[in-house]
């Protein structure tokens, strides 16, 4: 009961909003940025991460579940990206239509091909190893294609009345993507198979794509400090391959990276992995634009 | 690059840091403030995320100022506020609740914020460079020379304070020096090795001291020796059998500690 009295408190807190858009959230920015650009003037959409913020984990705040409370569509990355915060949220949310398997809920990840699944046996030993693979799906541009996609047909699904123009919106994107996708790889052409180290496995599927030669990682487990055999073996790595680039997810510690870097030389660069990772990245094309340009300027 | 090469700065690192630990922890464990290392470096870290609000990367002179500012506002607070009636360990503990739940109200405003802040009191012996080395182990020298002229004083008021009033020593100002000097070797330590490698070597092997002797002299020299031999053994078995170097050493240090105490009960 006193929960209840709470809620309706909380609830009353948040102005009442009369525009009948369709009151999309999304756990990531590039999730957003990618409505934004299918739902067009009949969404309103929020993000829950911050685009610098590590999406694995979040500090919780009562704003996020009021937000889900409220959402008519809630978008998550999957393959358990937000295991760790998400379950609690929506339960907090108490709002029926965004929970598991219900029309309001919808996995990007449906549809895209997943990295790294592992094979074979999994325990905790591994690090925060992600049973259904590399969540990190959108830093291929292909599978923002994919993802869009999703989104449109879901959008349509819920809010009828516009599925025209979702669909609409969605060819036009489709394109526009299209045409940018087919720039990009004109200029990585010039990074193919070039040799990088990355921090950990974030970038996993924009090398893939980017035609990169990742030959190791600096932390293969986040928050545990590597071992002194590793940081020597990948010293040896680095002078033995001449490997010029190591690459830090921007909202992990530079530090290590920083260090290897003054005892071998190679060079840092630190890469936003979603939009509004940095000030001027806005949306989803500008992300790739952003990461190519820095490559290129290195490489 | 070979194994011995790539690890002597680890272990000179550790020579450095068990050489100023062992007798602050001395004082530490004398006075009872056991925590207070973390509660500095707490308030250190308070500073820099200060400093990265106003823009200063961590890594920069100007967040290292605003870190070493902080501590010593810490340091004055702990001098001022001995009281009879209460204890100072609940001093310290209320300051380093405050300073990390400010710490993690500023982060949320800022890029990277909580990310960031994980990483101010996170350090790794294996990555400490030459230079930092060698800057640290001046800074610790020329501290230790102050610590020696005024030792016999200094240890008055950290074991017997009421004497020390008696022969009308002012012991605020003494408790001001001690947490000043003790706050500029936490700021620099912590960014080497982590705070808790910084507090294993505080407290472990001025306790493992403590076990066997009373006389100072025969205290530094004894922390000195298990410091150094578990420095040694620690990073050795973090090569050997490739585990992380810095919760290595924090682990052979209790160990060490447990097998003075079974020493001790033999030796008896």
């Amino acid at each position: 009961m006193k929960q209840k009295i709470l809620f309706l408190i909380l609830s009353l807190l948040v102005p009442l909003n009369a525009s009948a858009k369709l009151k999309v959230v999304t756990t990531i920015s590039d999730l957003a940025a990618l409505t934004q650009e299918i739902g067009g003037e009949f969404v309103e959409v929020k993000s829950i991460a911050r685009g610098d913020q590590d999406p694995h984990y979040l500090e919780p705040k009562p704003s996020y579940a009021v937000l889900l409370s409220r959402a008519d569509l809630l978008i998550e990355v999957g393959l358990q990206l937000e295991t760790g915060w998400l379950p609690v949220l929506l339960t907090q949310s108490r709002n029926p239509k965004v929970q598991f398997g219900q029309p309001g809920h919808l996995s990007a990840a449906e549809g895209v091909a997943i990295l790294e699944i592992p094979t074979g046996r999994i325990d905790r030993s591994m690090g925060d190893i992600h049973p259904e693979g590399n969540p990190h799906y959108w830093l291929n541009p292909q599978n923002g294609l994919v993802i869009a996609s999703q989104i449109a047909q879901r959008l349509a699904q819920i809010d009828s009345a516009h599925a025209f123009d979702y669909q609409n919106n969605y060819r036009q994107f489709e394109s526009r993507l299209k045409h940018k996708i087919s720039e990009w790889e004109k200029k990585l052409v010039a990074l193919k198979g070039k040799k990088i180290i990355t921090h950990h496995k974030s970038f996993s599927y924009f090398v893939d794509w980017a035609g990169l030669q990742v030959m190791g990682l600096i932390e293969p487990k986040p928050g545990i400090p590597p071992s002194p055999g590793h940081i020597l073996s990948l010293i040896n790595l680095i002078e033995k391959e001449k490997i010029p680039l190591v690459i830090t997810e921007n909202y992990y510690d530079p530090k290590p990276s920083q260090k290897l870097a003054a005892k071998t030389g190679i060079k840092v660069l630190i890469l936003p992995t979603s939009v509004g990772g940095e000030g001027d990245i806005k949306t989803y094309s500008e992300l790739f634009d952003a990461l190519i340009q820095r490559l290129a300027e290195v490489l | 690059m070979n194994a011995l090469l790539f690890l002597l700065p680890a272990f000179c690192a550790c020579v450095v840091l068990t050489g100023i630990h062992t007798y602050l922890g001395i004082h530490v464990i004398r006075r009872g403030v056991i925590f207070v290392d973390i509660a500095l470096a707490q308030i250190a870290a308070l500073g820099m995320t200060i400093a990265f609000v106003f823009g200063f990367e961590p890594e920069s002179q100007i967040s290292y100022f605003f870190a070493l500012g902080f501590t010593f506002l810490g340091a004055l607070f702990f001098a001022f506020v001995r009281n009879e009636r209460l204890h100072q360990e609940a001093i310290i503990g209320i300051s380093f609740a405050t300073a990390s739940a400010l710490s993690i109200l500023l982060a949320d405003k800022i890029p990277h914020g909580s990310e960031h802040l994980k990483y101010i009191l996170s350090g790794n012996i294996l990555w400490v460079s030459w230079p930092v080395i060698i800057k640290t182990a001046i800074i610790y020298f020329l501290l230790g020379i102050f610590h020696y002229t005024v030792r016999h004083k200094l240890m008055l008021v950290s074991t017997k304070p009421e004497e020390a009033k008696r022969r009308g020593m002012k012991i605020h100002l003494w408790d001001l020096l001690f947490y000043l000097s003790f706050g500029l070797v936490i700021t620099s330590s912590v960014q080497i090795g982590g705070i808790l490698l910084v507090f294993a070597f505080l407290i472990v092997p001025a306790s493992c001291a403590i076990l066997f002797y009373d006389r100072l002299k025969s205290l530094i020299f004894f922390g000195w020796t298990i410091g150094l031999l578990t420095s040694i053994v620690s990073i050795a078995a973090s090569y050997w059998y490739d585990l992380p170097t810095g919760p290595t050493i924090v682990t052979l240090f209790g160990i060490a500690l447990i097998f003075c105490f079974v020493v001790k009960k033999i030796v008896r």
